[in-house]
């Protein structure tokens, strides 16, 4: 992730130059125009103005803390931790730096297809949501039970932290505030004491149903937000991701129409729009930027709406304390 | 950008039946030759230097091709006022009984007037604009603005005449505006550079246009070419390619939000032309779509339209670079 960041960091006009410490990059890419910084010298807190924190999830609480501090404004990659006390420690901190910003990496709101979807819900013309459905889910690999987002020590979770909280994300930016209703959260094939499958049921205050399948078994990469209006329904599915193994990013839009409308009962017509473009990455950055520049808070990503969803990781963590015995493995 | 699908479904013979077509296509045909009689000069390609390459008659009408983009034009035009005078009559005739739009009123309000308005109004609130004042560049009376006017849609609906605006007759609205749409009129004015230069002063920066036109990359243009008896002028006076109304609208100040081929007919019209000429020459690939099954013939259409195949088309670009 924080590749992309920089990318599109170097991209922005008002960036005059990056810093990067990664010890993850290798001898070959350390040539970069002076960017790279070698593990263990100096951060150069004095001259910068703000941090992107893209890392494993055990050392961003740590990192936050001190961006905040030393500099007052920070980018935070999701999630924000490995969980609930790794957010309060950054939400406390930035409570304590007057006029900071804190902006966290929820960018599939800015996505198209989501975008779109939002703005015909409700005045747009499908009227209320009746419900949710969210399905997000990839096929783990070969290198699935190495990679630090699968080791509870340094993730604090599994997919349900890594991808579904993008999921948990979006439900509140449709619906508001929502509640857990209950979980199955399963150790179903990888065997490395997270949860690779996450089925969760919630409800939002005014009771609307909403489900989501996060999942590190489906074996071909899925993305399908599922939205059921009283005038119609909405489903986004696929991702302009980099690899473009999540499919074409499309939005289905169908209007309801019962058997005095339309041909057939259950067949409405629908239109599909599709997206070739994706750019919630600069987007999110640009936002952050200026609002550090204009020297207020930002309109997505904030703290409370990391809250909202982090209370929500909180309770179903809570909910199914046991709740995994190791399933299948192979 | 983004492009758009649809799985609506109706009959040719409801909106533009080939058997009805014939007596409105010769008077217009007629009406052309009599304007090109009295005097025309050969046309510039539209799109660039290039000088336009010979493709062939209509009807004794000669159109050029574009090599750049494989759109192609009629070859030879009168002074402008003498064409604004034709589209003025042939505008007459489609809507009187000798055309057929006025007998096919109400399925062609279902099936082009009313998706055309819903397009437009759920690009505007994807746009977030709400209660924008349009300008519809059309050569009167358009149908289409009456209908606008009843949906409640604009906060104004300003008519200018499309030829005026082509060649700097029609006085600019006295504010700026919000939304411009020009169906089908690239597709039948003497100079569409002309019309969407004007077209662009009329908008506010980042303001939207919205473009239907008849593309000559589209499955049923591209598979009947000259013999289509859709291609007509002065309702086709230019047939761009998909490829030449983009290349149009980004050199002329506009960037693109969507590009669409929503079609839902170049089947049937490939269909339609067989039925009334079994002799027609197809290549058998053509031969197999054209008597596949319903269900084959209905996703080979549903792929035409996602891969920019059909030959419908639906644009919306933005005043200025895209943000």
């Amino acid at each position: 992730m924080g590749k992309i960041r920089s990318q599109v960091l170097l991209r922005h006009p008002d960036v005059r130059s990056i810093k990067i410490v990664d010890p993850g990059i290798v001898p070959t890419e350390r040539e970069m125009n002076g960017m790279w910084i070698p593990p263990g010298a100096k951060i150069p807190w004095a001259e910068s103005d703000a941090v992107f924190v893209c890392t494993p999830n055990n050392v961003t609480a740590d990192l936050c803390v001190e961006g905040l501090r030393r500099c007052g404004h920070v980018f935070c990659e999701k999630p924000p931790g490995r969980g609930w006390e790794d957010f309060c420690r950054i939400a406390e901190a930035a409570g304590s730096v007057p006029g900071h910003t804190l902006v966290f990496g929820f960018n599939h709101r800015l996505h198209p297809s989501v975008q779109a979807a939002k703005a015909l819900v409700g005045q747009g013309g499908l009227g209320e949501i009746l419900y949710l459905k969210g399905t997000y889910g990839k096929s783990g690999g070969v290198r699935y039970r190495q990679n630090w987002r699968n080791n509870r020590s340094i993730s604090g979770g599994g997919i349900l932290l890594d991808q579904g909280i993008h999921l948990l994300d979006l439900f509140h930016f449709f619906l508001g505030p929502l509640e857990v209703v209950d979980a199955v959260l399963a150790d179903s094939f990888w065997g490395c004491g997270v949860e690779d499958n996450a089925f969760v049921l919630l409800k939002s205050h005014q009771g609307v149903p909403v489900f989501l399948h996060s999942s590190a078994t489906l074996w071909k990469h899925t993305f399908r937000l599922e939205i059921g209006c009283r005038e119609g329904y909405l489903m986004a599915t696929g991702f302009l991701s980099q690899t473009g193994s999540y499919g074409r990013e499309q939005l289905i839009i169908g209007k309801r129409q019962f058997e005095d409308e339309a041909m057939a009962l259950g067949n409405p017509r629908e239109e599909i729009i599709q997206f070739d473009r994706d750019e919630s990455w600069e987007k999110e950055v640009n936002e952050f930027l200026s609002a550090v520049k204009e020297k207020r808070p930002a309109t997505h990503g904030t703290l409370e709406e990391a809250r909202a969803v982090m209370e929500l990781v909180r309770d179903l963590y809570a909910l199914k304390k046991d709740p995994m015995p190791s399933g299948r493995s192979y | 950008m983004r492009s758009i699908q649809t799985d609506a479904r109706f009959p040719l013979a409801s909106v533009k039946p080939l058997d009805r077509l014939a007596s409105y296509r010769e008077v217009c045909l007629t009406l052309t030759r009599q304007a090109l009689k009295a005097g025309c000069e050969r046309r510039l390609n539209p799109l660039g230097a290039a000088p336009l390459e010979p493709w062939g008659q209509v009807e004794g009408l000669t159109y050029g091709r574009c090599r750049e983009s494989g759109s192609f034009f009629l070859c030879e035009l009168p002074d402008w006022k003498r064409w604004a005078r034709l589209l003025s009559e042939v505008s007459r005739v489609r809507n009187s009984p000798e055309g057929f739009h006025s007998e096919l009123a109400s399925s062609r309000e279902d099936h082009v007037t009313l998706p055309k308005s819903e397009w437009i109004q759920e690009t505007l609130r994807l746009q977030g604009i709400f209660q924008p004042r349009v300008l519809e560049g059309v050569t009167p009376p358009s149908d289409f603005n009456q209908h606008l006017r009843q949906r409640g849609l604009f906060s104004e609906v300003i008519v200018a005449d499309e030829m005026g605006l082509a060649h700097g007759a029609e006085p600019a609205p006295s504010k700026r505006v919000e939304v411009a749409l020009l169906m089908e009129s690239l597709d039948r004015v003497d100079d569409p550079v002309g019309l969407l230069r004007a077209t662009n002063r009329s908008l506010q920066e980042g303001g939207l246009l919205f473009v239907t036109g008849l593309v000559s990359s589209g499955f049923d243009m591209a598979v009947l070419g000259l013999r289509n008896l859709y291609l007509y002028p002065p309702d086709r006076t230019n047939c761009f390619s998909l490829r030449g109304l983009k290349i149009l609208l980004e050199r002329n100040g506009f960037s693109l939000l969507e590009v669409s081929t929503p079609g839902v007919l170049d089947v049937e019209i490939v269909q339609a032309h067989l039925n009334g000429d079994p002799s027609l020459q197809l290549s058998p690939f053509e031969r197999q779509i054209i008597e596949a099954d319903c269900q084959t013939q209905s996703e080979f259409q549903a792929f035409l339209q996602q891969g920019g195949l059909s030959s419908f088309a639906r644009i919306v670009a933005r005043k200025g670079q895209m943000k």
